[in-house]
């Protein structure tokens, strides 16, 4: 048990997914079979024993509503507290669009925000994959007497233009954060997860919409970084994120290996998401599955190897997927040939197409086409 | 609230014939068909036919059962009027009270569960079958023809019903005369075990039954001939489709191959028509560079790296690389450990199997073949045999051969 409220943002829509996110936000990306990304973050704070999150939405957020429902997969249907989706209310800037930053957000659920019942609060992206220990983020945070908590990865994976770094003097305490820099050096780079007492986020989010500040890192933690008291708390597993198609697929990838897969879905700290009460995964008489991870209700008789396959796909016979990625739903018929595709929702893929993309640009096929 | 159909599902029996898959839990409770327990399926179909009341008769090893269904949230009867309920029997004033005599006095002893809801109808169910079914259609024609007692039947051949309860019927459908395993059947419909009744009349049969010091207080053997004895108007309802009694390891071994042809028996894929379940937690299987898998179920948190043919695995199943799987059922969190073959059995949850282990074997001629069971929990040693038809509760040590 803890004093710690959850807030989510989930309002970016990464443009350099493509295809993949044109009709959601990244936060409702279908990873690893059966997994939408903000089923991780949100698992992680539920696994720590928050019982009131906020989700922060701006647009293009049916499909996440869709996926959460009333939280009860996360067991966040709650008469107190429980999950609380919030769409913008009202904030200054109107019409712009997607929020500006982070503070312009925070900003934009402030009535939200003064009724929090907790003392203190976590804040993160929910396009993050990763089994974070949230607790003891925590724990840390209390310890260590500091005013904000930064969750960082020594394992740097974001693209540079994109991420953000620290830098940590001896004593442990962060001097230096550098945002979307042009490259990432030896640094430290930022999972962008905050935890800090309810008190310090109001007075910030008061101050940052009395003057005009978006930006959390550039316009709160850059200048006051003498006078705040930032120090990281260092996860050591693994932490991947989604940045383009590329990324996409290779973190897709990662899953394939055992010791990430151990990690990311640690029986102790499971990652909960939608029940959809699939039946189990059929196999055909001839079928083929090798290297595979593949979610509960597809029907199999073609060949599957190394490749991600969410609830409901069908595979038909002499079909054969390699390295690829499908999402729900997807149907590839008879005789059909896939290598290095990733296959959004309920793609169809036509008998004895062959479709082929490659590791470093593999071939994105949008929600519902037809091939 | 005043309901105009709720269902008594009886849960309380034992399921001896199961031996060691329920020397642990209800029979109702006994793992089906990869994802489910056997309870999902007449569950489902209550909350598929639009019934979301639903009363769940337990007295054998509840505990399990229990919090299986916990508040109904997987089905969704989490409801705030309503729902699932769970009913044990209960003592009473003055050292009253006693265990569920017979399928009648289950009932019996819940008329005030039953007075909570004044239903006009009640539907009866039993947790040992497979099927699906729309129980409206049924109470439609219940409440069509004005009957007092409606009862679902099967079509068998000839030779089936000799095993069978027969219901002998006039051109109308209505039963005239019941007969229980009939030497020579005078109709192939036999009785499902699924009943509705008008409410107000059965609640005065178990009443009079109760009363009745000779009675076996069961459905079959005392309300029915007695409804029909005093003239009740009653109806067989026709089904058709995949209905099966996995009341034996053998019907049980079955019908979970039956499962492997969904197209043909129950489709299961079939989204008019869900067959809910309470899941656990578990990302999707993962099957290793050696996988061989055909014609077979697997779930999620499985790790397959050996061959697994025709069989059902539950989830978080392990099959190890060089292991060897045909024709069984592996039940949640089984492990066959490497080079281990196990075949025409049943390994129930959690047991292991170690590695080089043999367990069951394929049909031959002699008559004491049959389906190896391996009780949930045990180990059966490196290098050790099962022979087929074996029933292991206990552990069974290396080399050793039970």
């Amino acid at each position: 048990m803890n004093d710690l409220h959850g807030i989510l943002f989930a309002y970016r829509s990464d443009a350099n997914l493509g295809e993949l996110t044109r009709p959601r936000n990244t936060c409702s990306l279908a990873f690893g079979g059966r997994y939408r990304l903000i089923d991780f973050m949100l698992s992680n704070y539920v696994n720590a024993g928050i019982t009131d999150v906020g989700v922060i939405v701006h647009e293009s957020y049916q499909s996440l509503l869709d996926h959460l429902g009333s939280g009860k997969d996360w067991d966040l249907s709650r008469k107190h507290g429980g999950l609380r989706i919030l769409p913008p209310f009202s904030y200054a800037e109107q019409g712009h669009g997607e929020y500006r930053g982070n503070m312009e957000a925070l900003a934009g659920v402030a009535g939200y925000l003064k009724n929090i019942r907790q003392d203190y609060v976590i804040m993160a992206w929910g396009d993050v994959a990763v089994n974070l220990d949230v607790e003891a983020v925590y724990d840390q945070h209390i310890a260590s007497g500091a005013d904000i908590t930064v969750v960082c990865t020594p394992t740097l994976n974001g693209a540079p233009r994109f991420s953000e770094y620290v830098e940590v003097s001896a004593d442990g305490r962060v001097t230096d954060l550098s945002v979307h820099p042009t490259s990432a050096g030896k640094a430290l780079e930022s999972l962008e997860i905050y935890v800090m007492s309810k008190q310090l986020l109001m007075d910030m989010v008061e101050y940052c919409a009395a003057h005009d500040v978006h930006s959390f890192s550039r316009g709160v933690l850059q200048p006051r970084l003498k006078s705040l008291k930032l120090m990281p708390y260092i996860h050591q597993g693994y932490a991947g994120r989604f940045q383009s198609v590329g990324d996409y697929f290779q973190r897709s990838m990662d899953l394939l290996d055992p010791a990430i897969r151990a990690d990311l879905f640690n029986p102790a700290r499971p990652i909960r998401t939608k029940d959809m009460s699939n039946p189990s995964t059929y196999y055909g008489p001839n079928s083929v599955s090798k290297c595979s991870l593949v979610a509960d209700g597809c029907y199999i008789e073609g060949e599957v190897e190394n490749s991600i396959l969410s609830r409901g796909v069908i595979v038909e016979k002499g079909a054969k997927v390699v390295n690829s990625v499908l999402m729900q739903g997807t149907v590839v018929k008879a005789g059909a040939s896939l290598a290095y595709v990733i296959a959004d929702k309920n793609v169809t893929i036509n008998a004895d197409r062959m479709l082929m993309g490659h590791s470093t640009y593999p071939l994105a096929i949008a929600k519902g086409t037809v091939v | 609230m005043k309901k105009e159909v709720v269902a008594m599902l009886l849960a309380g029996g034992q399921g001896s014939r199961l031996y060691a898959l329920t020397s642990h839990v209800a029979k109702p409770a006994v793992p089906f068909g990869g994802k489910y327990r056997i309870i999902d399926f007449p569950l489902s179909n209550c909350v598929n036919s639009g019934i979301d009341t639903v009363g769940v008769l337990t007295q054998y090893r509840p505990l399990e059962l229990n919090s299986y269904l916990g508040n109904g949230q997987p089905w969704d009867l989490d409801r705030s009027d309503g729902g699932v309920h769970i009913l044990p029997p209960y003592m009473r004033e003055g050292d009253q009270g006693t265990w569920y005599k017979g399928t009648a006095n289950a009932i019996y002893q819940n008329i005030g569960f039953l007075d909570l809801y004044d239903p006009e109808y009640v539907v009866i169910l039993s947790g040992d079958h497979i099927y699906k079914m729309d129980y409206a259609d049924m109470v439609d024609l219940h409440k069509k023809t004005g009957a007092a007692c409606t009862i679902s039947v099967l079509e068998v051949t000839m030779e089936e019903a000799t095993r069978f309860g027969i219901m002998n019927v006039d051109a109308e459908d209505r039963i005239f005369e019941f007969e229980e395993k009939p030497k020579h059947p005078k109709s192939n419909l036999a009785s499902m075990g699924i009943y509705v009744f008008t409410w107000s009349k059965l609640r005065q049969y178990l009443i009079d039954d109760e009363a009745d010091p000779n009675s076996s207080n069961d459905f079959g053997k005392n309300i029915i001939p007695n409804m029909l004895a005093a003239g009740e108007k009653m109806m067989a309802y026709r089904f058709q489709g995949y209905w099966k009694d996995v009341g034996t390891i053998n019907s049980l071994w079955d019908a979970n191959m039956d499962m492997l042809a969904p197209r043909s028996s129950i489709d299961l894929y079939d989204p008019s028509w869900p067959i809910y379940a309470r899941t656990p937690i578990k990302p999707p299987h993962v099957t290793g560079p050696d996988a061989k898998i055909s014609h077979s179920l697997v779930t999620g948190g499985c790790q397959v790296d050996g061959t697994v043919e025709n069989s059902v695995l539950f989830h978080s199943v392990t099959v190890e690389q060089g292991a060897d799987v045909q024709y069984s059922i592996l039940m949640p969190g089984a492990v066959v450990k490497a080079g281990a073959k196990v075949s025409y059995a049943i390994v129930a949850e959690n047991a292991v199997v170690e590695s080089e282990a043999v367990v069951g074997s394929a049909p031959d001629d002699s008559p004491e073949w049959g389906i190896a069971v391996v009780a949930s929990g045990v180990t059966v040693g490196e290098k050790a045999v099962v022979s087929p038809s074996a029933m292991i509760r206990e552990d069974v040590k290396g080399g050793e051969r039970a």
